[in-house]
């Protein structure tokens, strides 16, 4: 039998009645964040590692670190009893200790010097140095190249927890099932990071390193552009797709395949079909909202930074949606579950497009960020996975607090779940999902019919 | 284990609430497939082209000149690109504030990224413009690697149709002994001097374009000046400082018109260094097609060219040169978006370019390599290489 995940297995508790644990905690996330932000990544703080690539690899990276403790490897060596009795904030200060330290030893130990050293010069920022690039260009090429990793990893290694529900060796006991999961995702994501990248990083380099490297890459035609952000769009929408999945959507409709081996596959392969749907679908919004790409501009109207930005719009997203899941028990619960999930899309939506109106109009007041959309070193992905980040060691290593707690033994933990349904399907079903369709995709037209309009009135700058 | 979506023996609805309930279901369900459908298969379809507004050219006219000449006064904004960036890095990257970094001549002894504008010209304040070699000792004491500093800075003489000749002085470089140097070697000195330059055209507020502006102070404090929108207010105070005396124009984003056949136009780019706003100089050539000149370009060159073709009427409906830094590659970095570059700009035609600055050395071999008409320089006064035009060269157009 496969264990629960301890995410799965916990309930949380509000310690305070009424509004205030949220607003408790929202308070404590935004204070967090800030004071890590100007630590360690803000321009004129203190280690000023938002260049903007080193700071961009280590959040990155912290993210994946984080998922491998709590979803991959459950928390071990960690036994359940310390987690439970353990207070939230020692635990939140291991955990967090503890990712930092696995990422040290990764990126010193496996990137720089196993794959820098041995293997892939641009991994290694010393080799470059040497090789006569300057140190500061150096450090961030080889922190582009590991951090088109982590956006791999960081889509794949939850993708097969919760998607493809960690087969075939869900029933395996930690850290075997750990380090199997860790092992096969981390392959897959070399496979998709050679296809995905390693040609973007071969024509960094003068002459393109066509030996090494196919070179124009393959998307070329297709994306206009010769750019790797075509391949960070639909791995970002993937990304973001997987904990839609996981949160809002409670993992719907695929739940629904009771077979688990075409459950699984539908979801897996669901996920990346949706997210590439929505990274064409935010491109071509971009055309509707700026005009069409033009291939060699430098900024907002480039193809390279508008696939870039479809990526940035993906992380919008999912910023809310967490904030909704973790702090909010998902928003809404009254309806069936697939009305449900309808209405937390669209006010996680509406919710991502008001974040991304402030956002720009006020970051570079207070995050050292630069003005605007689309300068090089604007990476709204960096404060928005950082504020992921904060929300993740609060929520999974911290149970919450301080306005949650873990329940205690025998405690009756009152739930907001949907209304319980079987998963059968009824001709006024299946009616409704005809109807729907036509309606989503006159929807979409509507969408897109009036999106220039409704751009313009958001216009920022 | 079977799958519910083959289930052939689907539960009937026993009340007509419960049937509403399961359509809605339905229809909540296939609200998301269709719109994500249509999402897949009609986003990136050419069909898309339907919805997208027409290019409309604008096509203004500006007037006609007769030539343009660009006198290459330095293009050497910093002499080191690994000291240079050594400093970016060790401040903290490319978004801390250029005010900050405590590079000449805002130097206060407190060492890299600790500085601050305020602290810098106040040691200096009193001896501008006209005790420039005497604050400049003061700057080497104070600032980081202040030997590197060069500058930017260009004389564009641009020739009516009647014949009648205007220069203006585009940008002022950086390091006051560097520029007071290649004034003098082009003669910029006495021309200011004489009052025969009509402005001072600041491309945008960054270190190698502004910061030597009490250079120009020194031999013309009541020149007309016009920088773009976005100044910051350190650098609006950097104006009063170096005791400039004469009218400020901020030129506002778009086409700023300023003789027949001549405007400026402003774009509201972001910067690094945290810097906004740059304006760049068209000029249309009788007979020839449109002109380009350009400080940094941080616009982007193809932006650059595609405003033209999309605002501006030129002659012959011709890209026909291009001068300046084109801001490709300018710490010999390299990004593949570069390459969609030097893929792309054979599109526009360009017949005639010369590019130095921050374009990049290496965007300029790509650029010759590709078979674009690069004109060579002589690579003299410190320029480094014949693929740039180079400090002291000069380039007609028309």
């Amino acid at each position: 039998m496969e264990t629960p995940l301890f995410l799965e297995e916990r309930s949380l508790v509000k310690r305070y009645s009424g509004p205030w644990p949220l607003l408790i905690n929202t308070l404590f996330i935004a204070v967090l964040f800030y004071i890590s932000w100007w630590i360690f990544q803000d321009p004129r703080g203190i280690m000023r590692m938002y260049t903007p690539f080193e700071g961009y690899m280590w959040c990155r990276w912290l993210l994946v670190i984080m998922i491998w403790i709590a979803y991959v490897f459950d928390f071990w060596p960690f036994s359940r009893t310390w987690l439970k009795n353990t207070h939230p904030v020692l635990k939140g200060v291991i955990f967090t200790t503890l990712t930092v330290v696995l990422f040290t030893v990764l990126l010193k130990g496996f990137f720089e010097t196993v794959l820098g050293e041995l293997a892939i010069a641009y991994f290694s920022p010393r080799r470059l140095t040497e090789l006569g690039l300057i140190e500061f260009y150096a450090i961030e090429y080889s922190a582009q190249a590991i951090l088109m990793f982590a956006a791999i990893a960081s889509w794949l290694s939850p993708a097969w927890v919760v998607a493809a529900e960690n087969a075939p060796w869900q029933n395996l006991k930690q850290p075997v099932k750990g380090f199997t999961v860790l092992m096969f995702t981390f392959f897959l994501s070399f496979i998709v990071y050679f296809v995905a990248f390693h040609s973007h990083m071969a024509i960094l380099f003068d002459p393109w390193q066509e030996f090494t490297a196919i070179t124009p890459p393959w998307w070329e035609s297709f994306a206009d552009t010769v750019h790797g952000n075509f391949n960070i769009a639909w791995i970002m929408c993937c990304t973001v797709i997987v904990w839609m999945h996981e949160t809002i959507w409670e993992r719907y409709p695929f739940s629904m395949i009771e077979r688990p081996w075409l459950r699984r596959t539908a979801s897996f392969m669901g996920i990346i079909a949706i997210a590439v749907a929505l990274s064409f679908f935010l491109y071509y919004a971009q055309e509707l909202a700026w005009g069409e790409a033009i291939r060699g501009t430098r900024r907002d109207e480039s193809p390279d930074w508008r696939w870039l930005h479809v990526g940035e719009l993906a992380i919008f997203w999912l910023v809310p949606t967490l904030f909704m899941h973790f702090y909010l028990n998902n928003g809404v619960n009254r309806f069936s579950k697939p009305t449900n999930i309808l209405f937390r899309t669209l006010i996680s939506i509406a919710a991502a497009v008001v974040l991304y109106y402030v956002y720009y109009k006020t970051a570079h007041l207070f995050l050292g960020t630069q003005k605007g959309f689309s300068h090089p070193q604007q990476f709204p992905m960096v404060p928005m996975i950082w504020l992921v980040n904060v929300m993740l060691v609060n929520y999974w290593f911290m149970d919450g607090w301080p306005g949650w707690r873990l329940s205690r033994e025998g405690e009756v933990v009152k739930t907001a779940h949907g209304v319980h349904e079987k998963s059968v399907l009824t001709p006024a079903f299946y009616r409704g999902v005809i109807g729907g369709t036509l309606g989503g995709v006159v929807f979409y037209f509507a969408l897109v019919y009036l999106l220039p309009a409704m751009t313009n009135a958001l216009r920022i700058y | 284990m079977r799958c519910a979506f083959t289930k052939k023996e689907a539960i009937m609805p026993t009340t007509q609430t419960q049937g509403r309930r399961e359509f809605l279901k339905g229809a909540a369900t296939g609200l998301g497939l269709g719109t994500l459908s249509a999402m897949g298969i009609f986003s990136y379809s050419p069909m898309r082209a339907f919805f997208l507004p027409e290019a409309e050219r604008k096509m203004a006219d500006f007037g006609t000149c007769k030539s343009v000449k660009v006198t290459n006064i330095s293009e050497t904004s910093w002499f080191d690109n690994s000291i240079l960036m050594g400093d970016i890095k060790g401040a903290g990257g490319l978004l801390v504030n250029q005010y900050d970094y405590n590079w000449a001549p805002f130097g206060d002894g407190s060492g890299l990224a600790k500085g601050s504008y305020e602290r810098g010209i106040a040691k200096i304040k009193h001896l501008l413009p006209n005790h420039l070699e005497e604050a400049w000792e003061i700057i080497k004491t104070n600032s980081v690697n202040p030997d590197n500093a060069g500058g930017f800075a260009a004389l564009v003489e641009i020739e009516s149709l009647e014949g009648k000749k205007t220069k203006y002085l585009l940008d002022s470089g950086w390091s006051y002994a560097w520029m007071d140097e290649c004034f003098k070697r082009e003669g910029i000195d006495k021309m200011l001097q004489n009052n025969e330059i009509e402005a001072l055209i600041i491309s945008h507020e960054h270190f190698d374009h502004f910061w030597g502006l009490p250079v120009t102070m020194k031999y013309a404090p009541n020149i007309k000046i016009i920088i773009p929108e976005g100044f910051y207010k350190e650098g609006l105070q950097y104006i009063k400082d170096s005791g400039h005396t004469g009218e400020v124009v901020v030129a506002k984003k778009g086409r700023n018109d300023w003789e027949p056949g001549f405007c400026t136009y402003t774009f509201d780019v972001p910067i690094i260094c945290r810097v906004f706003g740059e304006q760049s100089l068209f000029v249309n050539v009788q007979d020839k097609g449109l002109v380009s000149i350009t400080g940094c370009c941080h616009q982007g060159i193809i932006k650059f060219a595609d405003t033209a073709y999309k605002e501006l009427k030129y002659d012959n409906d011709q890209m026909y040169g291009l001068y300046g830094g084109l801001h490709i590659s300018p710490f010999e970095d390299w990004d593949p978006k570069y390459d969609d570059l030097v893929i792309s700009l054979g599109k526009w035609d360009f017949q005639k370019v010369g590019c130095n600055h921050c374009t990049g050395l290496l965007t300029a071999q790509k650029f010759i390599r590709a078979g674009y008409p690069v004109v060579e320089g002589t690579a003299q006064h410190r320029s480094k290489s014949k693929a740039y035009l180079g400090n002291g060269d000069i380039i007609t157009f028309g």
